[in-house]
């Protein structure tokens, strides 16, 4: 009885057939793991470093085309900038300026190795927390990054952190996943966060299911306060229930089995497609809605949004600090 | 790791007020040539912790910074030469960096830092 559809503002959506009017509770649910802006959710540990650092050599061989904004924005920066990318991947965009210097650095050491390799500057650190002195950048960029991150208040906080390490008036750049995807041919690669991954999902910002009679209706609730606030699951009428697709899981394929698809698919964190021999990882994905990452940066008062665009399925923003 | 990096990386664990500079424990140090930069240079010249980085330099072999700099020796190509070859040639290989309140060892494996907290840190 569950539909995914698109609606008309190219958006997915699970709509429940109009059957029994499910019950709806309150449930107040403590979270049991600590609320701490920069302690790594197990959601993120599991579904993006996990699979980040199985996946590693390969993402490294296909993530070779850069994206032109990007390129552009880069160029943009005067010469002998000191240009910090936080979340590099496999280092595709450090020393695309060849007048720029740069120091990458991504969480994930086995895609940081690979960076090393091949003569980057570069570190592992977790981008909720950069190990960096304030201000001490020229720019920063953060491509495909903050889209891994499973709760508001780390994506904030991951914000303000490319924001703090980088000097008064120094540029950031920011690019994240949108929920309005250009090719309605990759959406099939997404599927929503469904209950096997809601139990899995402990802490703060993960779906909970408030209905237990109808365990299809899912609902991202509010942020845990960081004082450890109870959260409370808003009520909802029945008819009006969707699934918030902003938190997604996008598959992804590999070819051939390597020794760590092979330990990979051991331990449950990657599955076999038998008819076409791959190995398929799931990642996880809060992807962002038009005028989300606006919001995320109005309350900032030491920066301020100097460009916005959406390219290639994406939303963008350039932020200039100010003080 | 290059000093560049080093002058600007800071010990963030949870508490800690004063993370800057880490200090370094050599095991190994290897040198590499990076092509000259004026423009880097003189901008990283006003960016640079200059204290941090005679101590980390000389820490590293390098003993050729002088104490005290300001920038009228940027017309020097000899001070140029001297601070760019200990702002981007040296590098630890092997080895970690020490936060200077906790003592806590981050280490410095084939050129790269691994900063990442423990539970417990952040």
């Amino acid at each position: 009885m569950k539909e995914v559809g698109i609606d008309s503002a190219s958006s997915l959506h699970t709509s429940e057939s109009v059957g029994e009017a499910p019950v709806l509770r309150h449930v107040a649910v403590r979270p049991k793991c600590s609320s701490n802006v920069q302690s790594t959710p197990e959601i993120e540990k599991k579904y993006v470093h996990g699979v980040y650092d199985a996946i590693a050599p390969h993402f490294s061989s296909t993530r070779f085309a850069k994206w032109p904004k990007v390129s552009a924005f880069l160029s943009s920066l005067f010469p002998g900038s000191l240009i910090l990318d936080a979340g590099c991947g496999n280092g595709k965009y450090l020393g695309l300026n060849p007048n720029c210097f740069f120091i990458g650095c991504d969480i994930s050491a086995a895609l940081i190795n690979i960076c090393s390799d091949r003569g980057h500057e570069v570190l592992v650190a977790d981008v909720v927390n950069l190990p960096y002195r304030t201000g001490y950048g020229d720019a920063a960029i953060s491509i495909a990054v903050l889209h891994h991150l499973s709760t508001e208040n780390r994506r904030r906080k991951a914000v303000e952190e490319l924001v703090r390490v980088v000097k008064k008036g120094g540029s950031v750049l920011i690019i994240v996943w949108a929920r309005e995807q250009e090719d309605r041919s990759l959406i099939e690669k997404w599927t929503p966060l469904n209950q096997r991954y809601i139990e899995e999902w402990i802490g703060p910002g993960s779906p909970r299911v408030h209905n237990p009679s109808s365990p299809r209706i899912l609902e991202s609730i509010p942020e845990v306060e960081e004082n450890g606030a109870r959260e409370r699951l808003k009520d909802r009428h029945a008819n009006s229930s969707k699934v918030k697709l902003a938190e997604v899981m996008n598959s992804i394929s590999l070819d051939e089995v390597s020794g760590a698809s092979t330990v990979a698919l051991a331990s449950g964190l990657a599955k076999k497609d038998d008819k076409r021999g791959s190995v398929v990882y799931n990642r996880y994905y809060h992807v962002f809605s038009e005028g989300e990452l606006e919001r995320l940066v109005s309350d900032m008062d030491n920066a301020i949004l100097v460009d916005r665009f959406y390219d290639k399925s994406n939303w963008c923003i350039i932020l200039e600090k100010t003080s | 790791m290059r000093l560049l990096t080093h002058n600007m990386l800071s010990s963030n664990i949870k508490g800690v007020a004063n993370g800057f500079p880490l200090k370094i424990e050599v095991v190994k140090v290897v040198e590499k040539e990076v092509d000259f930069n004026i423009d880097f240079l003189k901008n990283m010249f006003h960016k640079v912790e200059w204290k941090a980085l005679v101590e980390a330099s000389t820490t590293m072999g390098y003993a050729e910074l002088p104490e005290n700099a300001d920038a009228t020796m940027l017309d020097s190509d000899d001070f140029l030469h001297k601070f760019h070859h200990a702002l981007l040639e040296l590098h630890l290989e092997e080895g970690a960096l020490v936060c200077p309140q906790t003592g806590r060892k981050f280490p410095v494996q084939k050129g790269i830092p691994n900063m990442l907290l423990h539970e417990d840190e952040v």
